[in-house]
This record gives C-alpha cells, structure tokens and sequence, in this order.
C-alpha cells in the first residue's frame, strides 16, 4: 500500500506476541520459542548459536516471543525471495523506534517502499557508492591512528570506548557535518537508544535526538556546507524540494542506521582477531587480499536483522504466510548457510565471492554499506600495523547483551 | 557527454546522456530506466546490475576487469553470455559514446 510521505501516520499493523496470540493459519509443528537475542543459549554465543539454527531449527518457522511474534527465515536463498519482493514483505512499520504518534515521521528511506524509495536514495547515494567513500579514506587512516596514538603505550585498551565506538561515530559527525565535539553524546545516544531495553528510556532519547537534530538542520538550512545533512536539507528531487518532515526522518534515521552497527561490527571482528593470533599473521601476509578478508570477517560477523511486515499472502516452502504477519530474516544465520557457504564458520578468505547479507539486499540494501566496509578495512589495516599482537585480557568474561545488534559489550584488550 | 542506450528485454530502449566517468549501471537508476536494479550501489556485492553489451561494442568494452566481477557474475540469475558484465564496471567515456547494452529480463 502507497503511503503519503508528506503527512505521515503510525502504522495500524496489529501486534501480536507470546503463545496466546498465534493466528490459526500457523502450523503447530512450526512454532518455536528460539530465544533470538534474548535467551541465555543466545546470548552464550550468539553467532554460534545462529549457525546452529540451521541443525536445530526449521528453515522457516513461527517464533513466539514476549517482544513480537514472527516468522523467522534462515536460509539465504529465502532471505533474498523475501527482502527483493518488496510488495509483498513491505516496510512500512518496520522499525521498531518510539514516535509521538501526534507528530508523526517516517524512517527514510528505510519505511518507504518503492517506487517512492529509489527518490531518496538517488540524493545521497553518490556519495556512499564505491567511490564517493574512498574520499573520506585519508581522514579515516589519519583518524585511526589518532586513536591509536592515545592507547598504543598503555599495552591495554577497552577497545569499545576507545576504538570501537569513536571511530565510527567521529566518522559519521564529519561526514554529516555535525561537530566532532558531539562524539561522547552521539555515543550516549546511540547507546540509550539501541540498548537499554525501557521504552520510556528510549522515548526520552528520541526526544533529545530530534530536538538537536531538527536545529542543526534548521542551522543547515540557513548556512549550507558540504555535509550529508545539508545535501539533504537543499534536496529537490525533480524540482521539489523535500519538506521538514522528509528531512528530519532522512536525517535521523542515518543517525539510527549508521552508529551502532559498525561499532558492533569492529568489537566482534577485533574479538576474532584477538583469539586468533595465527590468522592475524595470515592476514598481514597477504595484504593484497584485503577485501576478500574484509568481506568473509563481515559475512561470519553479520550483525542485525531485517523486518517485513507481509502485505500478500504467500506460500514459501509449503507454509502458508498471510497478510498481517511478520517475519524476520535473520542475516546472520543466513550468512552461516551451508548450501551456500560450505563449512559455514570456517573463516576462509578465498571463498568465491557470493552475496552476503551482512547489509541486506533488496531495495532496502543498506546505503552505508561501502562506508562500513571501508571503515572495517582501515580500522584493520591500521591497527594491525601497529598493534600487531594483542589478546582479550586475562580473565575477561565476554557478554552479549540482548537488542537488534549483535556484538560484546565490552571488550578489553591487552599487548 | 556521451551517449548510452539502454535496451530492456522487451525491446524497450531508453538513450540517455551520461558525463564521463559515470558508471553504466547509475546512469540506468537516474534515468528511471527499469531492468537494473544495483541494490549494492556499485561495489560488486550483489549481480543485480547485470547487463549484456551489445556484440558491436563487445571488443571495445571488453571482458570482466576484475575476478571479483567475474565470480560475482554467477550469482546473477539472467543467463551469462560471453557479453555478459555488471553494467556498475563499466565507465563511460567518449570512447563508448554510442554505446549499446541490453538488459536480460530480470535481476533477480
């Protein structure tokens, strides 16, 4: 269904969740109570437990839980049916983030479906293409080893606090245009929003967030400079300019989108890497493979998920799916296919290159995708060059908390 | 700028003007033209950019330039033929003004 960008309303999906609230057309057999991101077995090992799944679970399955009811899709090539069909797994509603219902805004573009999608991402997608990031390569290498500088003669580091989340978070202020002085806030932020499981902590920040996005747009407005948000600010796709509310939900859902998922991604590769001091060396000997290695870490680390809501009935292996439910892809169990990626956890640097779903696919196909995997690459690159050994300190116990990014919450490193 | 024509599966051809420089698959999604989708936005991560050059320019624009591009291209779900490429590595530049590629009937 079409919806009207310029005025938006709340969604009226219907919500379902736990066992009492299973729609009758759901085969029994293919109920589960799996525990994603919440339960102990999860959160034990999550991306073990996700490369489990294809032993220990149906392909596609009914998932009761106490946050939503949903199908579940683990195998890749349902991924891609799901996530390319957007007029059938649509995602209006998809993101699970607090709004005033009274002043209403969409995620853009990640709420809107096609055709009106492709207006908005042909604003900003020169510059996250391939070669609109690369740009940004040196202030990315110079701001490595700044980072770098302030741990290196200490022999330890909380790599979260002091790698993980600055980088990214510094690299996206520069990029939209927002003063780099913001990073603590930006981290908190992101942290209260993605993370703290309370609604009204989440409601709360959404507030702060809106309320000093909205007067740095509005400073955009005024004074135009080379950053994201006032590319978007300025936009006027065939002749028209986006209104406030396009802007806004343009603005803050790049804030949402690119924060947290890098930080989760590094804490996750650097975890690998600190217990693998053999594959380090393999890496550092073969520095023109970069990309390659870049790409395997990403596909055996995936970090989210994608929601749809179904809006046509749909029958996917035999299940019966109707208009109303929802259902997840999980990506990185899909990235842990075994039909598609033989010997799945094995991180092998010289697989034949596939589609992995570590940034989704589909129209929805995430636009910071080049800068995630740029970031990764040069965060590597230079910290191995001057950290080349390291380890998780001794007697550090790693935990996973439960949220839609998955990655240890802290991670301290020793050399 | 040169020119590209685009010639979709049912025979529907869109020319357009692209600057040098400008890859064949963007030119496609700023001129509205359907037949490629390019969900990865040109990193060679997704085969949804698939196109055949046209015989007449097949020399010129040459085979796969890269292993990656070349291992991508199995992913994509349209037949592979000898012309086959992913249309976001390719470049255009006054030497392919003119140029021609046909887009198979779907990208996924």
């Amino acid at each position: 269904m079409a919806i009207d960008v310029r005025n938006p309303t709340p969604p009226n999906f219907v919500r379902l969740a736990g066992p009492d609230q299973v729609p009758a057309h759901v085969r029994p057999d293919l109920i589960r109570s799996a525990g994603i991101t919440f339960g102990p077995e999860f959160l034990a090992a999550p991306h073990k437990f996700m490369a489990d799944m294809h032993n220990t679970l149906p392909p596609l399955f009914y998932d009761v839980n106490p946050f939503g009811n949903a199908w579940q899709a683990i195998k890749h090539e349902d991924a891609l049916f799901i996530l390319r069909h957007a007029d059938i797994f649509s995602n209006e509603g998809a993101t699970p983030f607090p709004r005033d219902p009274d002043d209403y805004f969409y995620f853009i573009p990640i709420e809107i479906d096609p055709p009106q999608h492709r207006k908005y991402r042909n604003i900003v997608d020169p510059l996250f293409s391939p070669q609109g990031v690369l740009k940004l390569e040196s202030m990315m290498r110079q701001l490595a080893n700044e980072l770098i500088d302030d741990i290196i003669d200490k022999g330890e580091c909380d790599f979260s606090t002091e790698f993980g989340r600055p980088f990214p978070v510094t690299i996206f202020l520069r990029l939209m245009g927002l003063p780099v002085s913001m990073t603590d806030t930006f981290v908190e932020w992101a942290v209260a929003l993605l993370h703290s499981n309370d609604r009204a902590i989440m409601a709360e920040t959404m507030k702060s967030i809106s309320a000093y996005l909205k007067q740095a747009i509005a400073e955009k407005k005024a004074t135009p400079d080379d950053g994201v948000i006032s590319l978007i600010a300025h936009a006027a796709p065939d002749g028209e300019p986006l209104c406030d509310k396009e802007i806004f939900g343009f603005v803050i859902f790049l804030f949402i989108g690119g924060l947290d998922t890098v930080f989760a991604t590094l804490n996750n590769v650097w975890l690998w890497l600190a217990n693998n001091p053999d594959r380090r060396t393999e890496m550092l000997a073969d520095p023109a493979n970069i990309n390659a290695q870049v790409e395997e870490l990403l596909r055996v680390h995936s970090v989210t998920f994608s929601g749809r809501t179904i809006v046509k009935d749909v029958e996917m292996r035999g299940v019966q799916l109707k208009a109303g439910d929802r259902i997840t892809c999980i990506l990185p169990a899909c990235n842990f296919d075994p039909d598609v990626f033989p010997n799945p956890t094995a991180v092998d640097f010289h697989r034949p290159k596939k589609i992995i779903l570590a940034f989704t696919v589909g129209v929805h196909s995430c636009m910071g995708a080049h800068l995630a995997r740029l970031e990764t690459k040069i965060a590597i690159q230079e910290w191995l060059k001057r950290i080349p050994e390291f380890k998780v300190k001794d007697g550090t116990e790693i935990v996973y908390r439960p949220g839609g990014v998955i990655g240890p919450h802290h991670l301290p490193l020793e050399w | 700028m040169p020119t590209i024509t685009y010639v979709e599966a049912n025979g529907t051809s869109h020319q357009v003007e692209l600057q040098n420089g400008e890859n064949v698959m963007r030119g496609a999604l700023y001129n509205g033209v359907d037949g490629i989708v390019g969900e990865c936005g040109g990193g060679l991560a997704c085969a949804t950019c698939h196109c055949y050059v046209d015989d007449a320019w097949a020399s010129k624009v040459g085979s796969p330039t890269s292993q990656e591009e070349r291992e991508m291209l199995e992913s994509a779900v349209g037949e592979i033929k000898p012309t086959s490429r992913l249309s976001c590595q390719i470049e255009m530049s006054d030497a392919l003004d003119g140029l021609v590629v046909h887009l198979p009937e779907a990208q996924y």
